[in-house]
């Protein structure tokens, strides 16, 4: 909200069409992906109104609007370093024919020093790698092959970002849950879908949830705020078996059924990952370095885990699939 | 301007999955599957390990004392059925072997195939299991196609289910856990022997669900050549009239949150399949009940059964008999068990106590009733590992003689 009311106000003094003043930009949100997608859409937006209507203000006379435009731009984290260049001097003529000082202007960023790295000292003007791609394979599973692995990094040296809950659906769809195997974030929620002529039920033993039962074209919503890995089953129907994987991170991904996954907006920094397969009874450990330039990851995961034989009711008693209920 | 640059750290803040989830392709899905099950025991019987008592010289032995009662393992062999040489009529069941001894032993080696096609509501299910008995003195050892049969489900809106082939019971509930890696505890109860046989036939299953309440209403009935009485007890792979037996039981289950009741009522009817005169009839009744609330589940059940005199020997599982009695027995169990589950190597624990009965009488023949208690507790470690073990103490309430034949008995069993 802050985001938007500053956006707002940064726009407010725009006549220009071409300038965009619409705000929120009206892009839809329904998964992580589009949220990412608006964050990124509504940045680049933000930079252009400021740096150009800042210019209109400055052609008009209205230093002070133009300072302050300007000045609003060179306080966005991570500038690129050419629209700084750009900007500043006109920033610092606009302030001092506003009757301030240049020295109001916002400092450039300081220079970050790493740790691991002394000399030599990066440039006031390099512009500073906060956010990085991870990707790689995974391999193994046994007969079932690595797709749907789940991959998660914690981060060891410092902290995370905080964990966007999101809203995901799972089918039952055919007498099966679909998707399969979900990962998902702490605190984020699963509406359960019925895609089928007939009533289902989902419940999990551990933790322990019901959601009754329902028919075609129902739903059911469950929240899951704790890590760890839930099995989702069908009190009707034992051939159907689910997995979400909820983890307290907001760095994690599925592989695809080659194997391969990319993790985006990692920092760089030194993690512990972790990778989970349906099939596999432990899952796999790795520590990573992500530097300036992302990192590239190679898991193997066990194929030593069969699905269970005989499913448990939701009371936990076991049931036998070939007698078909 | 600072809220500006708040707002923008916040944002950098929010990050966002890249999993939309993973749904493998109908068809990597391998159609067939290979499960099974060993178990190993460790038994001891009192006595000589059978229920005949060394002073009792009426024959038929069997008719006069509970030969099923020194039960040792989950298929319901006893330590012995060794009857000194008394003669016997055929009421006998399976027996290890081991007498009074303290013996360790192999009970079964299950094989399941299940092959099921993601492309069709089609399933194949044979189950095979090697019974090896290391005693001269019990069974040979022998291999038991103890299920074989295809499974239809027609409609994919309606929970109706097909079955032809040899398959399970669809009497009363012990059926459902007749196997030592689902049943509870080592031993059947005493009136396991007539309802948990498998017969070759046809099956159909039908349960429409009632959202609302939670709860649903069920249909199993079954044609086959026999009965549901163990394979001693009837030749079940041939029929010996050419009439089938109808089996069948109604089922209501109410499946709340935490509290699970399912009730069944269940009928049989049709001719003895030891005889070969198809008016020579079987009937069946019984009723049973299950409810699970938390870690407390209770079960029970309860059984009628009679049996016409037959005209000629019977053939029964044990070869030719001379003696076809009218029979009659009722007969039943409850069992409460208490069960907690964990997260470590150690996945359940359970203790579990049952009481069983049964009143018996083969006409012409003193009528017997004998109890058993029985108390054990299983754990299970990690998820194909279960260790059980049991003590069941059998009593002579009337009409048999009082023998020593309590039994101490444990089970391994590996699920794979």
């Amino acid at each position: 909200m802050r985001l938007l009311f500053a956006l707002l106000l940064a726009a407010a003094s725009g006549k220009h069409d071409w300038l965009g003043s619409e705000m929120p930009l009206p892009l839809a949100v329904r998964t992580p992906q589009d949220l990412e997608f608006k964050s990124v859409a509504e940045r680049e937006y933000l930079i252009f109104n400021l740096l150009t209507s800042g210019k209109v203000a400055w052609d008009a006379g209205d230093f002070t609007t133009a300072a302050a435009k300007w000045e609003s731009l060179l306080a966005v984290p991570d500038l690129e370093v050419s629209i700084d260049k750009v900007v500043r001097p006109f920033a610092q003529e606009a302030r001092r024919k506003a009757g301030g000082k240049a020295g109001d202007v916002p400092p450039p960023p300081a220079p970050r020093v790493s740790r691991e790295e002394s000399a030599p000292a990066p440039s006031p003007r390099k512009r500073e790698v906060t956010s990085v791609l991870v990707e790689g394979t995974v391999s193994g599973g046994g007969a079932a092959g690595p797709g749907g692995a789940v991959v998660w990094l914690r981060r060891t040296d410092g902290p995370m970002p905080k964990l966007l809950p999101a809203r995901k659906v799972v089918l039952q769809r055919g007498k099966a849950f679909v998707p399969r195997v979900l990962a998902i974030g702490e605190g984020s929620s699963v509406v359960f879908r019925n895609d089928d002529p007939i009533n289902h039920n989902v419940f999990s033993l551990a933790p322990h949830f019901d959601t009754g039962l329902y028919g075609a074209g129902g739903e059911k919503e469950q929240v899951f705020d704790k890590a760890g890995v839930v099995q989702l089953l069908c009190n009707i129907h034992s051939s159907m078996i689910g997995y979400l994987v909820v983890v307290d991170t907001p760095y994690f991904a599925q592989a695809d059924a080659t194997g391969a996954f990319s993790i985006k907006g990692v920092a760089p920094g030194q993690y512990d990952v972790e990778a989970w397969h349906e099939y596999a009874s432990q899952p796999a450990k790795a520590k990573l370095t992500v530097g300036r330039d992302g990192a590239k990851l190679a898991l193997t995961v066990a194929g030593d885990r069969q699905p269970p034989q005989f499913p448990p009711d939701k009371y936990g008693k076991p049931r036998q699939q070939q007698l078909g209920y | 301007m600072i809220a500006l640059a708040l707002a923008i750290l916040m944002a950098q803040e929010i990050q966002s999955s890249n999993s939309d989830g993973y749904t493998p392709p109908a068809d990597s899905q391998p159609p067939l599957h290979i499960n099974g099950y060993v178990d190993l025991g460790w038994a001891k019987a009192q006595g000589n390990g059978t229920s005949f008592a060394p002073g009792d010289m009426r024959i038929p032995a069997d008719y006069g004392v509970d030969t099923f009662a020194p039960a040792v393992n989950s298929r319901g062999d006893v330590a012995s059925t060794d009857s000194g040489g008394r003669f016997t009529n055929g009421f006998l069941p399976r027996s290890v072997g081991i007498g009074g001894y303290p013996s360790f032993l192999i009970n079964t080696v299950d094989v399941d195939l299940r092959y099921q096609p993601s492309t069709a509501p089609l399933m194949l299910f044979t189950r095979f299991q090697l019974l090896p008995r290391v005693s001269s003195a019990g069974e040979n050892t022998r291999v038991l196609v103890e299920q074989a049969f295809a499974r239809v489900i027609p409609f994919a809106s309606q929970e109706l289910a097909l079955t032809v082939g040899k398959s399970d019971s669809v009497f009363g509930i012990e059926y459902l856990e007749n196997q030592a890696n689902l049943r509870t505890g080592v031993t059947p109860s005493l009136i396991a022997r007539y309802t948990t046989g498998q017969s070759l036939g046809a099956k159909a299953f039908y349960r429409i669900q009632i959202a609302p309440l939670w709860t649903a209403v069920s249909v199993n009935l079954a044609a086959s050549n026999g009965g549901t009485l163990v394979e001693t007890l009837q030749p079940q792979s041939a029929s010996l009239t050419g009439t089938p037996v109808f089996s069948g039981r109604l089922g209501l289950e109410v499946n709340l949150p935490s509290l699970e009741v399912k009730l069944g009522l269940s009928a049989l009817d049709g001719p003895r399949n030891d005889q070969s005169q198809p008016g020579v009839r079987q009937k069946a009744l019984g009723g049973d009940a299950r409810l699970v609330f938390g870690p407390v589940e209770l079960r029970g059940e309860w059984i009628t059964v009679t049996q016409d005199e037959g005209a000629g020997d019977k053939m029964n599982g044990l070869g030719r008999q001379t003696v076809v009695s009218k029979f009659d027995v009722r007969g039943g169990y409850g069992q409460l068990g208490l069960g907690f589950d964990f997260s470590g190597a150690v996945r359940r624990v359970a203790v579990y106590g049952r009481y069983d009965r049964r009143h018996a009488r083969f006409e012409g023949f003193t009528p017997i009733t004998v109890d058993r208690i029985t108390a054990g507790a299983r754990v299970d470690l990690w998820e194909s590992l279960a260790m059980k073990g049991e003590y069941l103490m059998n009593r002579e309430l009337a009409g048999a003689p009082n023998v020593a034949n309590d039994v101490v008995t444990s089970s391994l069993v590996y699920t794979w």
